[in-house]
């Protein structure tokens, strides 16, 4: 007890020096956690957009379907399956897609994408696809064969809303199938990729010129909790055994691969940091039992053992280093209540490159509280390592000759 | 009588290799308990490298010191450590006391050091600090407090421990005469209430008039020594 009283009141000896050492911490940290809420509100946006824009959070298909896409893969019995899952508890939403590749043509060139048929009314449910749409209103009317490009498509074919273009396809038999289909709609995500490959028509007009019926190849299912994604999954894979049920993670590992190798990077640049500020604090510690030789060199000579004296400098550098840590965090956590509602607008640096890789622009940092545990054992045992070099110095002190300084 | 200390032949031997300075040369030194010893001599004389042999604080080139039947030369540095706690008192010339502890912490810290319950750390702080007369001082710190008073603490958690005996080296130097004489009074009540032997060096003319026994050295040995049995005298008539 005596050892964590004298450590605690040695570190304001030199309230400045102290002093300074805290604030280095503190702005150390602030920087690193910073950088961390940046990561975490660019990766939660990134799952958000993979979940409610790209891919929900399970997809349902026939198992074959994904080797080739191939359109004779339907989900046998839609409705029938559509129906029990309405029954399954956690779910939100739901949407059949009609899915196959194929060619869109204009008078001035053409481009291979992806179709997807969609019943609008269900699909703003799950993908969220009206709010994405800039501009036209979506599907309307019962004019048939309508259609709704990405930004990137439109500016790459000179597309406008109201322009016809030619849909290519393969259908179950292996026919090749051409439409006519005009725009409706043009719409603009975070993904500008994605944007340039997807375009959406109605389903029934896709099924018609597939000839598959009320068949549907993909079922996409939102949930009413995110946390419950495997629970559910695995309920619905008992359900449907003859389907592929994949989750998000699934489909989209490198959203995954992203989140858990973000979380290795984070914590080697707090490590970084904290080496850094590693030096700092040793050379302080350093000076402290420099000057304070004499008294160590007394506790030493009354009895002090020289565990107890590593002790007491091992337990002033953590002190000395964790006094600082939670002003690092408390500014952090203001920065982040700061922006993480009105956002940080990177498109000026970076212009849309970010929306090129799946990302939006404006970041909304999110203060990463599940990473505290981790990043404090990185503080403390940063201190650990700080305090080695003056500690073992301390104990190497001779008491006869410590005591004449 | 009971022996506390016997020396043999100890020798001390600074940069044996470079330029050689024998600080003590075969000094055989015998002290029993309850002695009030002056070791006097001019600078350089070795009083303050002997103190340091008999406590244990540095190691003889030669010879042997046998503290309470334990050869403290042959004790490794951990138990020359624990050895120290347990059964010597330390006053330093200059107080060291810690200065981010208040007086009584600084005379707890031993008895905490001894792992002593913690009642019996409260009875015996109280009983020290009543016969040093700075019971009213106990929650101050050490920049609170006059050289005198300071030397006083200091002398309270030398007897903290319940040591052997204690080691003074200059007790008096860095104290006005007033102090000097009241900490020289403290010494001497302990010295006949406790039995506690005192072994101190100094300069002071004051101080060696009221040792029991004095010891000069000169050049590294002892040039002289009162009689024990003048000690014994000496002892009796003053009380």
């Amino acid at each position: 007890m005596i050892i964590l009283v004298m450590a605690w009141r040695n570190i304001w000896r030199n309230k400045v020096r102290s002093a300074i050492i805290m604030c280095s911490v503190a702005i150390g940290l602030v920087a690193g956690l910073f950088v961390l809420s940046l990561y975490k509100g660019i990766l939660e946006d990134r799952v958000s957009t993979v979940i409610h824009t790209e891919v929900s959070h399970i997809q349902l298909h026939h198992p074959k379907f994904k080797e080739d896409y191939e359109a004779k893969f339907v989900v046998a019995r839609t409705d029938s399956v559509l129906s029990k899952l309405r029954g399954v508890p956690g779910i939100k939403s739901i949407s059949a897609r009609t899915v196959s590749q194929g060619m869109l043509m204009t008078g001035t060139g053409s481009t291979g994408l992806q179709i997807i048929g969609v019943d609008l009314a269900n699909e703003k449910l799950v993908s969220q696809l009206d709010s994405k749409i800039i501009e036209g209103a979506g599907f309307g009317g019962k004019r048939k064969n309508q259609i709704i490009i990405g930004k990137k498509l439109a500016d790459k074919m000179h597309l406008q809303r109201g322009n016809k273009a030619v849909l290519t396809f393969i259908d179950p038999e292996s026919n090749i199938v051409s439409a006519a289909f005009r725009i409706v709609g043009i719409y603009r995500t975070d993904n500008a990729p994605r944007d340039e490959r997807l375009v959406y028509v109605q389903r029934d007009d896709l099924n018609s010129l597939l000839a598959i019926g009320a068949s549907a190849h993909e079922i996409a299912i939102i949930l009413d909790d995110v946390n419950s994604v495997e629970a559910t999954a695995s309920s619905i894979k008992a359900l449907f055994e003859n389907m592929q049920v994949e989750t998000w993670s699934e489909i989209s590992p490198e959203t995954k691969l992203m989140i858990d190798t973000t979380d290795s990077y984070s914590n080697i640049f707090i490590m970084i940091i904290m080496l850094a500020l590693s030096f700092g604090i040793i050379n302080t510690m350093l000076m402290a039992v420099l000057e304070r030789s004499r008294e160590i060199g007394m506790l030493l000579a009354v009895g002090m053992n020289r565990a107890k004296i590593f002790s007491m400098i091992l337990t002033e550098t953590i002190f000395l280093t964790l006094t600082g840590t939670p002003l690092g965090i408390l500014i952090t956590w203001l920065i982040v209540q700061i922006y993480q509602t009105k956002g940080i607008d990177i498109s000026s640096i970076g212009g849309m490159t970010m929306s090129e890789f799946g990302f939006s622009s404006m970041i909304y940092p999110a203060f990463p509280w599940e990473k505290m545990p981790n990043e404090l054992m990185i503080v403390t045992g940063a201190a650990l390592f700080s305090a080695l070099i003056p500690a073992i110095k301390a104990i190497r002190l001779k008491p006869v000759e410590a005591l004449q300084k | 009588m009971t022996t506390v200390i016997d020396a043999h032949n100890v020798r001390k031997v600074y940069n044996p290799e470079t330029v050689p300075v024998i600080a003590v040369n075969n000094v055989h030194l015998h002290i029993e308990k309850g002695e009030f010893t002056a070791l006097v001599g001019p600078s350089g004389s070795g009083k303050t490298t002997l103190l340091n042999l008999i406590g244990g604080l540095d190691r003889p080139d030669a010879g042997n010191i046998i503290i309470n039947d334990v050869n403290i030369t042959s004790l490794s540095p951990n138990e020359l450590i624990d050895f120290r706690l347990h059964n010597i008192g330390f006053v330093f010339q200059s107080f060291n006391l810690i200065p981010v502890l208040s007086a009584r912490e600084n005379v707890e810290l031993i008895m905490q050091l001894q792992q002593v319950d913690k009642k019996e750390i409260t009875d015996r702080v109280n009983k020290l600090f009543a016969e040093i007369g700075l019971s009213d001082k106990m929650n101050s710190r050490p920049a609170q407090l006059s050289g005198g008073q300071q030397q006083r603490v200091a002398v309270a958690r030398a007897l903290a421990s319940r040591p052997k005996f204690i080691l003074a080296d200059e007790p008096t130097a860095n104290l006005d005469s007033k102090s000097a004489a009241n900490l020289l009074d403290i010494m001497l009540d302990l010295n006949k209430q406790e039995d506690m032997t005192f072994i101190f060096s100094t300069h002071d003319q004051r101080v060696i008039e009221r040792a029991r026994r004095v010891i000069t050295l000169v050049d590294g040995q002892i040039a002289s020594d009162t009689a024990a049995v003048d000690v014994r005298l000496k002892h009796e008539m003053s009380s």
